[in-house]
C-alpha cells in the first residue's frame, strides 16, 4: 500500500467507481438489450404470423401460398422461414433458404418459442417457433372458425442490426466510464492536493519555530476542519513545551541565585581579611567562616546534583534495613551549631527499635532537608521534635511559626518564593524539593501541614498509608 | 557618613558591616525587612544597601516606601537577580545605583561614594578647601602639600563636614550621619572628635588659617575662608 495519502484516496475512489460505473453499465447495457430483443422478438412473431397465415385447411388438403415478402427475398443478409404440419410435412420453405432447412421448434403449447441460432448461412441469428391451428379457406380474417390441423412455423433472421445497436451501446458506455473516471481521478487528485497543502504550510511553519522559544503559536482559523485538531494539539505541546522552558530559564536564574549569594559573601570575606594586615586570630576567624559558607555551597550544589540524577531517573536504590533514631541523630549533628546558636530545642522522640526496609543515603538526605528547614525557619527559641505518628514513619514537627497557606501547597516546589517569608538564614530552595522527590522514588510520601497550635509538621510516611496532603 | 545594609544572608552582611566600617562608614546593619524600613524611616542615613530578597519587607519595597516620605538618601540595591526587569525596576523605584552578587567590596564603597556625593551635590570624590585636599576616593588627607593621617572616624567627621561645606552642621547631625548604633553615646563624643581632628589638622596654629569653626550654642562648619 502506498503511503501516499493521494494515492490512495485515489486508488480507493477509482476501485468504488470502477464497481459502480461497470454494474450500472451492465444493467444500462442489458435494459437496452433486452428492448431490442424484444422489438426483434416482435418483428419475428409479426412474420411467423404472416407465414402461418399463408397456410390454408381446404379440407382435403392443406394449401401453402407464399406471398412474396421482400424479408425472405433479398440477397443480403435474408431472413428465413419454413412450415411445417404436424406430420412432419414441410408445407414451404423462404425462397432465401435455397433447399436449406430450418431446426424444426419443439411444440410449445400455443405460445411463441424463441432460439438464438446460427442461421443457414453461418451468420449468428434468432429463431421463433409458432405452432396455430390452420385457418380455414374463405374464412375471413378474424374468422372465429378454426382448423383441426395445425401449422407450425419457425422464422429466423441475422441480428447484426441487434448487434450493431449494442455495439455502439456498449461504445458510448466505455466511453463514458473512462471520461468519468478521468475527471473523478482529477478530481480527488486536486483536491487532496489542496487540501494536504494545508499541511504543507503546517510543516513549514512548525519548521521555523525555535525550540528555544517556540511562541507564537500557529494559527487554526484558515485550516481545514481536519487538520485543526492536530495543529491545536501541536500547539498545546508548544505551550508545555514553553511552560517546560520557563520552568528550566526560572530554575537556572533560582540556582544562579542561589549560588551567588553566598560567593557575594565569600569575595567580601577574603577582600575585607585582605584590606589590612590583621590578626592571625583575624585571619582564622575568617577563614573559618569562609569554610561555613563553602559547605552550605557544597551542600547546594549536592543536592543539586541529586536533583538533577533524580530528573534523569538514575537513582539506584539499595534496600536493608534502617535502624531510624541512630539516622535521625546522625542527619540532626550538623544542624546543632545553628540550633543552639538560635535557641532551638531538639528531640528525637523515635523508638530506639523503630526501623524501616529502605535506602539509607536517600532517607539520609529526606531527614536532613526536613531538619535543616525546621534548624532554619523555626523562630528563635522554639522546638524540634522528631516522633513517629499514628500514620507516619516519622514527622519533624516544629513550634512554628506557621506558614502562610497560599505557600504550602507550594512548599515542595523548587525555589519556592516562600521561603524568604518564613525567617532569615541560608535557603537552599531545593533541599524539600529533592526530598519529595526522592522519597518519591523510596516509596514515601512527604507532607506538611500546619498544626494548629502554630506549629509546623513535616511528614513522611509509606505511600497509600493513611492521609497524605 | 551613616549606611544602613538590610542584608538577611548572615556571612554577606557580616563581612559587609566589616569593609564598610573600616573605610570609615557608621554602619547598622539588620537582616529584616520590616526592621530596616523602620531604622530608614527614622534616622538620617547618608546611604541605603539594600538587598532585593530580604524577609517580611522586600528591599524593593524598603525603597519605595523610603522615597515616599521624601528621604534623598543613596540607595545601592544588591541582588542576585540580573535580569534587566529587576535592575530596571530597581532604578526606577529611585535607586541610584545597582550591584548584582557577587561584587567587588571596592566596587560597592566606590558607588557609595558616588550616590551620597550626588546627595550633597558634590561631582568628585576630591574637594579642596583653601589648602586643605581631601580625597575622599583613596582616603587621603593633605594640608599644605603634607598627608595628614586621620582615624576612619576622624576621617567620616572630616568628610562631612567639607560635604556640607559652607554650612553649620549640628553635633546632632555630625552624630547622626559620622556613628551608628554601635558606637557608644556620649555627650561631648562630637567636640572630642573634632579636638583630635582639629590638632591632626594643625587647624588653627600658628600661620595656618582655622577652617573648621565653631558656632556656640549651633555647631561646627567648616570654610575654605577660614576664621577666628
Amino acid at each position: 500500500m502506498s503511503r501516499s495519502l493521494r494515492v490512495r484516496m485515489t486508488a480507493s475512489l477509482l476501485v468504488v467507481l470502477i464497481l459502480a460505473l461497470g454494474m450500472l453499465s451492465i444493467v444500462v447495457h442489458q435494459v437496452v438489450s433486452r428492448a431490442l430483443v424484444k422489438q426483434l422478438d416482435a418483428q419475428l412473431a409479426d412474420d411467423a404470423s404472416a407465414v402461418a397465415g399463408m397456410a390454408e385447411d381446404e379440407g382435403a388438403a392443406v394449401e401453402f401460398e407464399y406471398e412474396s415478402l421482400p424479408d425472405f427475398e433479398r440477397p443480403q443478409r435474408p431472413a428465413y422461414f419454413q412450415a411445417w404440419l404436424d406430420d412432419g410435412q414441410v408445407l414451404g420453405r423462404s425462397p432465401s433458404l435455397q433447399g436449406r432447412a430450418l431446426p424444426r421448434p419443439s411444440p410449445n403449447g400455443g405460445a411463441l418459442t424463441y432460439a438464438w441460432l446460427t442461421l443457414p448461412d453461418g451468420r449468428p441469428g434468432r429463431a421463433v417457433g409458432l405452432r396455430q391451428p390452420l385457418r380455414i379457406e374463405d374464412a375471413g380474417p378474424g374468422s372465429a372458425r378454426q382448423s383441426a390441423r395445425y401449422v407450425t412455423v419457425a422464422v429466423a433472421q441475422g441480428t447484426e442490426t441487434l448487434d450493431a445497436a449494442l455495439g455502439t451501446v456498449r461504445r458510448w458506455l466505455a466511453l463514458w466510464v473512462g471520461i468519468t473516471m478521468i475527471a473523478a481521478s482529477l478530481a480527488v487528485v486536486l483536491s487532496v492536493s489542496r487540501g494536504l497543502r494545508a499541511t504543507r504550510d503546517v510543516a513549514a511553519r512548525v519548521a521555523q519555530i525555535d525550540a528555544a522559544k517556540p511562541g507564537p503559536f500557529l494559527r487554526t482559523g484558515h485550516l481545514p476542519d481536519e487538520l485543526a485538531p492536530l495543529v491545536e494539539k501541536v500547539n498545546e505541546l508548544l505551550a508545555r513545551i514553553e511552560a517546560s522552558f520557563a520552568r528550566e530559564r526560572r530554575f537556572t536564574a533560582d540556582v544562579s541565585h542561589e549560588l551567588r549569594t553566598p560567593l557575594a559573601a565569600l569575595r567580601a570575606m577574603v577582600e575585607v581579611a585582605l584590606r589590612r594586615p590583621r590578626q592571625p586570630a583575624d585571619y582564622a576567624a575568617a577563614i573559618a567562616e569562609m569554610g561555613d559558607v563553602v559547605g552550605q555551597m557544597q551542600s547546594l550544589c549536592e543536592n543539586l546534583l541529586a536533583l538533577a540524577r533524580l530528573d534523569a531517573g538514575a537513582v539506584p536504590v539499595r534496600l536493608e534495613p534502617v535502624a531510624l533514631r541512630p539516622l535521625v541523630d546522625d542527619c540532626w549533628r550538623p544542624f546543632q551549631p545553628l540550633a543552639t546558636e538560635r535557641g532551638l530545642t531538639f528531640t528525637n522522640a523515635l523508638d530506639p527499635a523503630a526501623h524501616a526496609t529502605t535506602d539509607r543515603d536517600h532517607l539520609r538526605i529526606i531527614v536532613s532537608n526536613l531538619l535543616s528547614n525546621a534548624a532554619s525557619y523555626t523562630a528563635g527559641g522554639g522546638s524540634v521534635v522528631v516522633r513517629a505518628g499514628l500514620t507516619t514513619l516519622l514527622q519533624v514537627d516544629d513550634s512554628g511559626p506557621a506558614i502562610p497557606a497560599d505557600i504550602l501547597p507550594h512548599l515542595f516546589d523548587r525555589f519556592v518564593r516562600g521561603d524568604a517569608v518564613r525567617g532569615a538564614g541560608v535557603h537552599c530552595g531545593i533541599g524539600l524539593a529533592l526530598a519529595r522527590g526522592l522519597g518519591d522514588v523510596l516509596r514515601l510520601a512527604l507532607s506538611v501541614e500546619n498544626t494548629g497550635d502554630g506549629g509546623v509538621s513535616f511528614q513522611v510516611r509509606a505511600a497509600g498509608a493513611g492521609p497524605a496532603a | 557618613m551613616r549606611v544602613l545594609l538590610v542584608e538577611d544572608y548572615q556571612p554577606l552582611a557580616r563581612a559587609l558591616t566589616q569593609g564598610l566600617r573600616e573605610a570609615g562608614y557608621a554602619v547598622d546593619a539588620i537582616a529584616d525587612g520590616r526592621q530596616g524600613l523602620a531604622l530608614a524611616q527614622t534616622n538620617a542615613y547618608d546611604a541605603l544597601v539594600l538587598d532585593v530578597m530580604v524577609p517580611e519587607v522586600d528591599g524593593l519595597a524598603i525603597l519605595r516606601r523610603v522615597r515616599a516620605t521624601g528621604s534623598n538618601a543613596g540607595v545601592v540595591i544588591i541582588t542576585a537577580r540580573d535580569q534587566l526587569p529587576d535592575r530596571i525596576a530597581g532604578l526606577d523605584l529611585g535607586a541610584d545605583d545597582y550591584l548584582v552578587k557577587p561584587f567587588a567590596l571596592d566596587e560597592l564603597l566606590a558607588r557609595l561614594r558616588a550616590v551620597i556625593r550626588r546627595r550633597y551635590q558634590a561631582t568628585t570624590a576630591v574637594v579642596t578647601l583653601g589648602d586643605l585636599v581631601i580625597d575622599s576616593a583613596a582616603r587621603a588627607v593633605k594640608r599644605a602639600g603634607k598627608p595628614v593621617t586621620l582615624s576612619a572616624r576622624e576621617f567620616a567627621l572630616l568628610e562631612y563636614l567639607a560635604l556640607r561645606r559652607g554650612q553649620i552642621v549640628t553635633r546632632t547631625e555630625i552624630w547622626e550621619h559620622v556613628y551608628d548604633f554601635a558606637a557608644e553615646p556620649s555627650s561631648n563624643v562630637v567636640d572630642v572628635y573634632v579636638g583630635y581632628l582639629r590638632r591632626k589638622l594643625g587647624d588653627g596654629e600658628p600661620g595656618t588659617r582655622r577652617l573648621i569653626r565653631t558656632h556656640r550654642g549651633l555647631g561646627y562648619s567648616l570654610d575654605a575662608e577660614g576664621g577666628v
